[in-house]
């Protein structure tokens, strides 16, 4: 996208594509997991994936960023373009690509090491901050917007994994923007979390959509509905329904849509 | 009417029987439901007897075992002394006559014996080495001459292994010692001059042909040096092949066939590698026969394999997820690995990497193959010095035909034991304190 259309595009108050996947086909062997998927994701808004279980959210997800790339036998065909750029091109280095596209994954994996570790790693490997002084104002900032200062502040030295489930998918969520992403996927952020905790990755994640573009995986529809501005229906690998969350809840217009929304299955 | 009576006992009749709770089971129990219990429980009953006994004769063995040695050895750490009355007199060590000295005492002693081999027999009650004794003490203190002192000295082999027959009631071993000597020893134990004294000897001699001078020095020095060579060479080794093969190589056809390859050479008996080493290290090399550089790389080689095979097990343990989190941050994969995946399994390799050390410094037969059997008097400084080794030793001594040495052979198989289990306490030490439970 050049930078005259992104001009025109903002002029008319049509929002940004940040990433987009054309065509994208995603195989673990011989089984198939994703079909000819197309998905527009626009710059500083929310785009959540719903789908029943196994419909192949992660799988895509993975895609935006080639995490794919280290599961072993999976082949992805099509494109996935970030700015324009198709990230599975040959010459494209996966660390530059995935400095942008940070991720939160499905499951909580701190590192086992200190809680401070775990926050300062990403900045640390691509030298983010220049002083220690800097570093802890990082840390300490990072993990406040997640909520979690005031529960670790005391033990930031203690392992990542000594902490609570909640917490510790808190602590990856910090881990991930503290590398400063542009793009965040987040594969059920809130999966483990109590309610106040969820209401404030929540808070976080409009708040980061000012800034960045992310990607959500729920099976909550309220969350969807609370949180996102696009929502795009998976079933069987395939998008069966994809756009503005509004439109997506109150006017489906497939079947499917409408009986997994409201609880049909899935 | 009735309908309502009925009810009634009925609900009386379930409150009594639920006093009764469903979950307990009595042996004698006739309920199907119980009879299959019976079997069960019968079933675990048997497992667990079985386990039982099958540890009470391992460890019947291991205590026969550790008693046996420790009862023909612990005498090795004692020493048989002699007390006499030396003249160091001018003229006599001027001459560094001290053989003289000690005869002259004993003499003094036994004034009647006259017999000339009765004389030698009298004199051949003092070690050989005593003479040495008493003049290293002169050039320590040299305001000993012309003094008289009562000394304490060692007393022969053989007169050692008669007074320790009699103190620990040893038995049939069957000492040669004559009526006469054994009158002697006597009259010595009964004016008190004889008496049993730690044997720091045997920590700080070398070998030698004389069982009461032959310690353990020399040869714990040279296990020391053969494993830090061994380690210096396997650890980097072992440890960079595991992780290449585990983290980067690709897996095909090559790759598999270097894996099996690996695990076979674990189980190849170490002699080859003896064999190998001789081939290889000595004869296309020349490095310097029977010293503890070729000793180490013989052993680096052999435990090479099960150090691959230990760190591999030791990377598979950490999950992928971790890997994955580290890439998706943007690490590289040499960043993933050196950050994370090896610091995270790093305790495991070492548990690994400490047992094969284990095994190493156990190891025998392919230090026989490089000429490590050597006759080592001397502490071996460097690399490239004749060695022994710990195990070696004891092979030599259990060979002596000198009746000394069997105290001698036990007595190092108690410290190569006690070297044994210090290595894998500290094994076992490192797993407790630092692996990381996923
Ligand atoms: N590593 C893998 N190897 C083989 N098949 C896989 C792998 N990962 C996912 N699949 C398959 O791909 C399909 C989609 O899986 P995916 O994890 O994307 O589902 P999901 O929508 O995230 O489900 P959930 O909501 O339960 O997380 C499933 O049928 C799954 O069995
Ligand atoms: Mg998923």
């Amino acid at each position: 996208m050049t930078q005259a259309t992104q001009k025109e595009k903002q002029e008319t108050d049509q929002p940004v594509v940040r990433m987009k996947s054309q065509d994208l086909s995603v195989f673990y062997g011989d089984q198939q997991a994703l079909f000819e998927v197309n998905l527009d994701i626009y710059t500083n808004q929310v785009t959540a994936l719903i789908g029943p279980s196994g419909c192949g959210k992660s799988t895509f997800m993975r895609c935006l960023n080639r995490m794919n790339d280290y599961v072993e036998g999976c082949r992805v065909t099509g494109k996935v373009r970030l700015d324009g750029f198709n990230i599975y091109k040959n010459n494209v280095d996966t660390i530059l690509l995935r400095q942008k596209v940070g991720m939160v994954f499905q499951k909580p994996n701190p590192f086992p090491k200190s809680i401070y570790e775990n926050v300062a790693y990403g900045p640390r490997i691509h030298r983010l901050v220049k002083t220690p002084q800097d570093m802890d104002a990082l840390v300490e900032k990072t993990l406040r917007r997640v909520g979690l200062w005031d529960e670790v502040a005391d033990r930031l030295s203690s392992p990542g994994t000594s902490l609570s489930g909640g917490q510790q998918q808190r602590l990856c969520i910090a881990r991930a923007i503290a590398t400063r992403p542009e793009v965040v996927l987040m594969d059920e952020p809130c999966s483990a979390l109590d309610p106040i905790a969820t209401a404030k990755v929540e808070e976080l994640i409009k708040e980061l959509a000012r800034k960045f573009t992310i990607v959500i995986v729920t099976h909550s529809m309220q969350q969807a509905q609370r949180v996102s501005d696009q929502t795009a229906f998976f079933h069987m690998g395939h998008i069966v329904e994809s756009g503005p969350t509004t439109q997506i809840f109150t006017a489906p217009e497939d079947q499917r849509t409408r009986d997994y929304i409201g609880g049909k299955f899935g | 009417m009735t309908r309502l009576f009925q009810r009634h006992t009925r609900i009386a009749v379930r409150r009594v029987q639920r006093k009764k709770s469903p979950f307990i089971y009595k042996s004698y129990s006739k309920k199907p439901k119980h009879r299959l219990l019976r079997k069960r429980k019968a079933q675990e009953q048997r497992f667990r007897r079985t386990g039982l006994a099958a540890i009470v004769l391992a460890s019947l063995f291991l205590v026969s075992l550790i008693w046996n040695i420790v009862a023909s050895g612990y005498s090795a750490f004692t020493q048989v002394q002699v007390r006499i009355p030396v003249t160091y007199e001018q003229g006599l060590i001027e001459k560094e006559a001290y053989r003289t000295i000690i005869q002259k005492s004993l003499t003094e002693l036994f004034p009647n014996v006259e017999n000339r081999s009765e004389k030698r027999a009298l004199f051949g009650l003092i070690s050989r080495n005593a003479p040495y004794i008493l003049q290293k003490e002169v050039q320590n203190n040299p305001s000993l001459v012309g003094e008289r002192h009562e000394v304490w000295l060692p007393v022969s082999s053989q007169i050692s292994i008669f007074y320790k027959q009699e103190l620990y009631r040893q038995g049939e071993r069957g000492g040669s010692v004559s009526p006469t000597e054994a009158a002697w020893i006597t009259a010595l134990a009964q004016s008190k001059r004889m008496r049993l004294s730690f044997n720091a000897a045997f920590f700080t001699n070398g070998d030698s042909r004389e069982a009461e001078r032959a310690g353990i020095l020399a040869s714990t020095a040279g296990s020391l040096l053969t494993i830090i060579v061994c380690v210096l060479m396997a650890f980097p080794l072992g440890v960079a092949t595991a992780i290449y093969l585990e983290e980067f190589a690709p897996k095909n056809w090559f790759t598999d066939f270097v894996e099996i390859n690996i695990n076979n050479l674990a189980a190849v008996p170490s002699i080859i590698f003896g064999l190998l080493g001789l081939a290889v290290y000595l004869n296309m090399f020349g490095l310097p026969r029977s010293s503890s550089l070729v000793g180490g790389m013989v052993l680096a080689l052999l435990i090479l394999p099960v150090i691959v095979i230990a760190t591999r097990n030791a990377l598979q343990a950490v999950p992928r997820s971790i890997r994955f989190a580290a890439a998706a941050l943007g690490a590289t994969p040499t960043q993933v690995v050196f950050h994370h995946t090896l610091i995270y399994a790093l305790p495991g390799i070492m548990t690994g990497v400490i047992l094969s050390i284990a095994r190493a410094f156990g190891e025998t037969a392919p230090l026989l193959m490089i000429g490590m059997v050597a006759f080592v008097v001397d502490v071996p400084k460097i690399f490239t010095d004749p060695a022994t080794t710990l195990p070696v030793q004891v092979y030599l001594w259990s060979n002596n035909p000198e009746l000394g040495f069997v105290e001698k052979t036990a007595a190092a198989i108690m410290v190569l034991l006690a070297f044994m289990a210090l290595i894998n306490l500290l094994a076992i030490y490192i797993r407790q304190r630092f692996e990381i439970k996923w």
